[in-house]
């Protein structure tokens, strides 16, 4: 919208008088605002070319003296000059990059400014994209993962930079994009290696909470005449606000990221008690703690093995227990990434032999290729697929009901026919933790 | 001062011939991201010099404008690094915003400007002489204030209300109002 005040911000800079406030104003609203930047242009365009028409030309003797003589030579005059300049194009044409930026990976109900649905394999050009609701990942060239949830405005500059106006997102950034910037009205993020969510509310305040690894954040606004600039690290947050220039440190709060930060990671929903955890050596799922939901581990990405493996289940369908040599080889033929799904009920305050159950779904968006759930498996494939480092507890168990059982209390775990979802009802069993490794088509 | 300058003519002329036509539209671009127009100039100038050293670099047949740009871009930076302890510039990132719409948007800008030349031929004798006034090389708002006898507030605010309604005429007559709405 042009308003009353971006004008004056704007005819004060064309005619010089504005103070360092309005100045600062000016760019502040230029800076987030892309119609504002638009309205900018036009005036300055306007006011460039009434300079150029009504300037008494007075070529100064200088070293491109023969451009008056050219002018003289070819008879143009500025205005003439310009009134050749172009052929009749009202349209604006944009100039195409050599590549695009980045690519839309996956959509989630994700729409854009005008309704229109966003599909798999857009690809995104520099400049603003607006996705009015749902969620949406964007695969930059370089690797970076970025997800955003509407209502959210961007603009995407090139691979390695983009400016968040207002919303949410969450971006995953590999080793070969390392300085990756996410700028916002308050805040300039510079990525080290990372996984980080950025939120910007009404006001510009902005959010960056660091999932992994570990970011620079510095505030927009300048104090005295250093940046004011912040390394924050994995399981840290910080807040920036538009007119301080202070680096808050806040609570390590990731609720507002939980819809988005799966994306990055291939899950594009988790319902019911399912919960996705950011990977971190705090989140390791040893010593995880949450016994009301089914909590969901990013393990190995891409991870691309020659050797064939058995595994609980292949098709889709209802998990049965089975003897080891019953059980399906899953012969890889292409890349997979991992995931771990826990539920570690404990003995809980006045009822500790409560024993409810725990319903999730979860959904991936490739076809899960194989699921490993008896402990033995488990155990074998954490050294393939296990993070480094991380205490995985022995032993688990899940129990589905034998065939031919009546009594109830088993645990049910379904394999959907599309093959990109998991069904999981456990039964709480203190003491007793219930994992759930599943394979998934890597991208 | 003397430059290594490709010395063939038809060479010369072919340069000449490109930069007097996107002139216009380099200034423009130049003073959307430096805002003083003394600078702008001086600014295009320096440009319009590198462009002339290095157009053995240009290839022809393709875009000049874009290969204008850049190096008018990479000129005003410079410009903005030096004087930005002395006065306030937009920071590297709104300018590089700018720089870059500015280029997208470079044949809109083409247009608008043509269209402007005929809102200003229709423009009442009075106002015209305003903008004029405002405008000639030489002559300051205030001194063009105390000539006509008003106080420079309200000689801005007049061009102010000019410059709005050229701009509504630009859109009008690009028949984009409706699609800017």
């Amino acid at each position: 919208m042009i308003d009353d005040e971006l004008q004056d911000w704007t005819d004060k800079s064309l005619n010089d008088t504005a103070t360092e406030e309005e100045l600062l104003a000016l760019e502040e609203r230029l800076l987030r605002d892309e119609q504002a930047r638009d309205h900018y242009l036009n005036a300055v365009n306007i006011h460039a070319s009434l300079q150029q028409r009504f300037v008494v030309v007075e070529e100064p003797a200088s070293v491109v003296s023969f451009l008056t003589v050219a002018r003289r030579k070819f008879g143009m005059g500025l205005t003439i000059a310009a009134g050749l300049a172009v052929l009749i194009a009202v349209s604006s044409i944009l100039l195409n990059p050599a590549s695009p930026p980045a690519v839309i990976a996956q959509v989630v109900g994700a729409y854009g400014e005008t309704e229109t649905a966003y599909a798999v394999g857009e690809t995104v050009e520099s400049g603003p994209l607006v996705v009015s609701r749902g969620l949406m990942r964007l695969d930059f060239s370089n690797g970076t993962r970025v997800t955003l949830e509407g209502p959210a405005r961007v603009e995407l500059i090139d691979e390695m930079q983009m400016v968040l106006h207002h919303g949410v997102l969450t971006a995953t950034i590999p080793e070969a994009a390392i300085g990756f910037v996410v700028d916002t009205i308050s805040a300039h993020v510079v990525d080290l290696g990372t996984s980080f969510g950025v939120s910007v509310g009404e006001n510009g305040q902005t959010e960056v909470c660091v999932f992994d690894g570990e970011v620079e954040v510095s505030s927009s606004k300048t104090s005295g005449v250093s940046k004011l600039t912040q390394l924050v690290r994995e399981g840290e947050a910080v807040r920036t606000k538009v007119d301080s220039s202070v680096i808050d440190s806040v609570s390590y709060e990731t609720a507002q990221f939980e819809n988005a930060l799966p994306v990055n990671y291939g899950v594009l929903q988790t319902t019911g008690s399912m919960r996705f955890v950011s990977p971190g050596p705090d989140f390791h799922p040893g010593n995880y703690k949450d016994n009301e939901h089914i909590v969901v581990f990013p393990e190995k990405r891409g991870f691309l093995s020659n050797e064939s493996m058995r595994v609980d289940m292949i098709d889709p369908g209802e998990y049965e227990k089975s003897h080891y040599d019953e059980k399906p080889t899953l012969v890889p033929r292409r890349a997979m990434t991992s995931y771990l799904l826990q539920l570690d009920a404990y003995p809980e305050g006045e009822n500790p032999n409560r024993r409810r159950s725990v319903i999730g779904q979860i959904t991936f968006a490739n076809p899960i290729v194989g699921v490993i759930t008896e402990d033995r498996l488990l155990n074998q494939s954490e050294v393939i697929f296990g993070i480094p480092g991380a205490d995985y507890p022995s032993a688990r168990t899940i129990e589905p009901r034998p065939e031919g059982d009546e009594r109830e209390g088993f645990d049910k775990l379904i394999l959907t026919a599309d093959r990109h979802s998991l069904i999981l009802e456990l039964r709480e069993n203190p003491g007793h933790l219930d994992q759930v490794r599943v394979l998934v088509e890597a991208d | 001062m003397t430059y290594p300058t490709p010395q063939d003519s038809p060479r010369h002329e072919e340069f000449v011939s490109l930069y007097v036509r996107h002139e216009a539209a380099l200034f423009s671009f130049v003073l959307t991201m430096v805002r003083h127009t003394a600078d702008s100039e001086d600014v295009v100038q320096r440009a319009s010099m590198t462009m002339w050293r290095s157009f053995n670099k240009y290839t022809p047949g393709t875009n000049f404008r874009a290969w204008a740009f850049q190096i008018a871009k990479n000129e005003a930076l410079n410009h903005l690094t030096k004087i930005k302890r002395d006065r306030h510039v937009f920071g590297e990132k709104l300018l590089e915003m700018l720089a870059e719409r500015g280029e997208e948007r470079a044949d809109d800008l083409d247009a608008r400007r043509r269209a402007l030349d005929f809102c200003i031929e229709n423009l009442p004798a009075e106002v015209r002489g305003i903008v004029e006034g405002c405008y000639a090389s030489g002559s300051t708002i205030r001194s063009f204030a105390e000539q006509a006898g008003e106080t420079a507030n309200k000689i801005y605010k007049r061009l102010n209300r000019v410059r709005a309604g050229l701009q509504k005429c630009v859109e009008r007559r690009l028949g984009l109002e409706e699609a800017a709405q």
